[in-house]
């Protein structure tokens, strides 16, 4: 059998490529949103895989199992955004309360200008002079909730897609070994078994990168509200700890950008509390340095954590998972980031990751294509 | 009418079951397993089709797991693309070949062409492996039947050995 094909095959080859691709781009706005519903439901169902395959080895129903794994998940979730909006409302009601009362107002003006009397020369040029900084932050954060508001309204289309990606995930977690043999059967006899192999090896890699990831989110999240609670014990003054440890767990998600992301709860909650606090403004960073409503505190509280993080868990409990040098790392989440914002950042190390592996086995088949 | 209706679904859903399921319980590998554990290693076969002279896998390729022939058949040899190709064996339905490669990522040591027209049932050893993971019993009995197949020949080999040492 001749496995040499001739110029005219090969033309209408490319030409059945480029139409092919010319039909993508044409319906892509129509498709990307379910497109990456499926991503997102894929990579759920990646991550409860496991849980699911283990309770099913218990309950020797799939059926059950998937349900018990995916409501778990799905209650964890309600209970933790409820509790979160319910708690942020609260610190955000009795802040607004605070900025109306006239004295907290004078005390902060107070407060922000012996602040800034307090900073060397060249720092303190760079404030305006004479500014009532209470009224500018009260036009602020009027314009913050009116922000609140707008956002609001994205919400609606937010909750639509998160029930649809619950939908996919809990088909996909259903039938993921189904699916998986039916995608097989696509491939042609020949590169059936290398093909298997690059589902098989695109599977584990996106599986390792995850459990990984999630498991350091875990690590840094523990570690974030034990230094929380530390700085407490410091008078700081810091309210929803375990929230805020939470929120900069799932930030850590998003490799370099994400750290960052995970401390500006805490510090804008502890601004919330020690507002027209003296003692807060006051505060000095090891009696040297000012710290004024213990921010820098917070700052290298976080960066601590992510020297533990990155230093001794991530090693282990990733260790060397996707296999890519960090200048490849920083170019994929740049890419990631232009094409899709923060989403694109998420993806964009596992993508990288994929990418990796399906050149490996392509490298891998043309230097073996005689064998196929 | 209402039976016939019914009778016909179960009938074209039981004949498609018992097909791969009795050609399953004639393997050795698949041999003893309940009724539901049967059901269980279904949903891990890719069932695949070749044409005469089709290749299912070449000599020294990596080999990613077993066949077994449901019709038609297959020839094993070594030399495959050679026109004094060696041909070690012929083989027909409910018969398998590439066990080994259940247990091993090492290449093949011979290649694998079908004859006629033949639908053969591929496992491979990621499934086996997940399996394992998932329903350690019934990935256990497997192995358990692979091991003994693999001792049989073992076995054998060893009696030709000692035939040819003494002979």
């Amino acid at each position: 059998m001749s496995t040499h094909a001739n110029p005219l095959t090969i033309l209408l080859r490319i030409l059945f490529g480029l139409l092919i691709l010319g039909f993508v781009y044409i319906i892509w706005p129509y498709i990307s949103t379910v497109i990456v519903m499926l991503v997102f439901a894929f990579l759920f169902t990646t991550i409860m895989l496991k849980g699911t395959d283990f309770l099913e080895r218990k309950i020797r129903n799939r059926g059950l199992s998937v349900f018990i794994i995916s409501g778990t998940l799905i209650t964890v979730i309600v209970v933790f955004f409820a509790g979160f909006a319910s708690g942020f409302m609260e610190q955000v009601q009795d802040f607004s309360q605070r900025l109306n009362e006239e004295n907290t107002v004078s005390t902060m003006n107070t407060t922000f200008h012996k602040f800034v009397a307090s900073l060397p020369d060249f720092v303190k040029d760079s404030f305006p002079q004479n500014t009532n900084f209470a009224d500018t932050l009260k036009s602020n954060i009027g314009q913050l909730l009116e922000s609140v508001v707008a956002f609001a309204g994205a919400i609606g289309s937010f909750i639509f897609t998160s029930i649809m990606v619950f939908i996919f995930t809990i088909i996909l977690l259903h039938e993921y070994y189904n699916f998986k043999r039916s995608f097989a059967t696509l491939l042609p006899n020949r590169y059936f078994e290398i093909g298997l192999r690059l589902i098989y090896n695109i599977e584990k890699q996106v599986s390792n990168y995850l459990h990984g990831q999630l498991l350091a989110a875990g690590s840094v999240a523990v570690l974030s509200i034990i230094g929380l609670f530390i700085l407490n014990l410091l008078g700081a003054n810091i309210t929803m700890v375990i929230f805020i440890g939470i929120i900069a767990g799932l930030a850590n998600l998003i490799p370099l950008v994400g750290p960052f992301v995970g401390m500006i709860p805490a510090i804008l909650i502890v601004f919330m509390n020690n507002l027209g606090s003296d003692v807060a403004v006051a505060h000095t960073l090891f009696g040297v340095i000012p710290s004024p409503f213990f921010i820098f505190d917070i700052i290298i509280m976080f960066i601590i954590v992510q020297q533990i993080d990155n230093n001794f868990i991530t090693p282990i409990l990733v260790g060397d998972s996707v296999g890519l040098h960090p200048m490849v790392v920083m170019i994929a989440l740049l890419i990631g980031g232009t094409l899709l914002g923060p989403l694109g950042m998420l993806f964009a190390v596992p993508a990288a990751g994929i990418l990796k592996v399906i050149i490996q086995e392509v490298r891998f088949v043309s230097k073996n294509a005689h064998l196929l | 009418m209402k039976n016939a209706f019914w009778t016909n679904i179960f009938n074209r859903w039981n004949t498609t079951e018992n097909e791969t399921v009795l050609t399953l319980k004639q393997v050795p590998v698949f041999r003893g397993l309940t009724k539901r554990e049967y059901r269980e290693v279904e949903k891990l076969i890719h069932e695949r089709t070749y044409k005469p002279e089709e290749t299912v896998f070449k000599e020294n390729a990596p080999g990613e797991g077993m066949y077994i022939i449901l019709s038609g058949k297959v020839e094993i040899c070594m030399n495959g693309s050679d026109p004094n190709k060696n041909i070690l064996a012929e083989l027909g339905n409910g018969e398998f070949f590439g066990e080994l490669s259940l247990l091993d990522d090492d290449i093949r040591s011979a290649t694998a062409v079908s004859v006629d027209h033949s639908r053969l049932l591929g496992f491979f050893r990621p499934d086996l492996f997940s399996l394992l993971e998932r329903n350690p019993e019934l990935g256990n009995k497997l192995l358990l039947n692979l091991a003994r197949v693999i001792g049989k020949r073992l076995r054998k080999t060893n009696d030709l050995l000692t035939n040819l040492q003494k002979g």
